[in-house]
């Protein structure tokens, strides 16, 4: 695991120091490993695909741009999802007209946190796990997070990020990483119960409805 | 030490991802033996971010990857890394 992560991190630089040397072409290369994940990544943010797309591509040509900038302490794909992040955020900054950090204050400092959507203890019916209308359910839950979640989401959750990672693009500490992805966890799991049992409910009233 | 339910909501993330000491791992499965509204939150979250993390299969735009690849090339034709 570790020798493969060396071998991939020298075949990058080996691609980095060609486009660097003047091998533009080498770039494709480079980044065919990531173009899904950023794509991924814009997308759970901007949820809006043009404009994911969009994103995605401006992120690649900054990369591309700034190539020389990137320093080789940290890992190519950590530096590429942190553009990546904040493409994404100037969009949504331009996007927005209410700012929704007004409703979500950042406390991450500090103050008890009790979670407030514990209220339905069900445990999710794992056949319910495998259908299509799940997976909506899944999506509609990430969309429905607040931004700084839905962030820490599709870096740790979606794109298999570590904590480290994570910390690094979003440019916090450790600690309020774990807090924020706490957070952002229980958040989800509550916005998808939410949409389970409101089917569920739906359905057991069609049921004695003769 | 015995975990009250408050404490395993704070843990429950680092359970999660391995995060947390072998004591406090203890701790957490001793009382989800037993507290089945903590193993219920427990497992539904599991089962959610094993959902989230099948995202990652979503499909691509179709033709994404050809106009990135457009679009780069435009670009690498005319410019070079600063």
């Amino acid at each position: 695991m570790v020798e493969e992560l060396t071998a991939k991190k020298e075949r990058e630089y080996r691609l980095i120091d060609r486009v660097l040397g003047g091998h533009h072409e080498d770039f494709h290369e480079l980044i065919a490993p990531y173009r899904r994940g950023v794509y991924l990544a814009a997308y759970d943010i901007l949820q809006v695909p043009a404009d994911a797309e969009e994103v995605a591509q401006e992120a690649f040509l900054k990369a591309f741009r700034g190539l020389r900038e990137f320093r080789r302490e940290s890992q190519f794909a950590t530096w590429l999802f942190r553009i990546a992040v904040n493409e994404a955020r100037m969009r949504l900054r331009r996007r927005r007209e209410v700012s929704l950090e007004s409703v979500f204050p950042d406390d991450e400092e500090g103050g008890d946190y009790t979670p407030t959507m514990l209220a339905d203890w069900r445990e999710i019916p794992s056949d319910a796990l495998l259908r299509e209308e799940t997976r909506r359910f899944v999506r509609e839950a990430i969309a429905a997070l607040p931004e700084r979640y839905r962030e820490i989401i599709t870096l740790r959750d979606v794109n298999g990020l570590n904590i480290a990672e994570t910390a690094e693009i979003l440019g916090i500490s450790i600690g309020n990483t774990k807090v924020r992805l706490l957070r952002a966890r229980l958040l989800l799991r509550d916005l998808f119960v939410e949409r389970t049992n409101r089917k569920g409910k739906a359905q057991s009233q069609r049921g004695v409805t003769p | 030490m015995k975990l009250d339910c408050k404490h395993i909501w704070r843990e429950l993330s680092n359970y999660l991802d391995g995060e947390i000491s072998e004591e406090v791992r203890r701790e957490v499965e001793a009382h989800v033996a037993q507290c089945k509204h903590c193993a219920a939150l427990l497992d539904s979250t599991h089962n959610v971010l094993v959902l989230v993390a099948d995202e990652r299969r979503m499909e691509l735009p179709a033709g994404f990857n050809a106009r990135l690849r457009e679009r780069l090339e435009r670009e690498l034709a005319t410019s070079k890394p600063d």
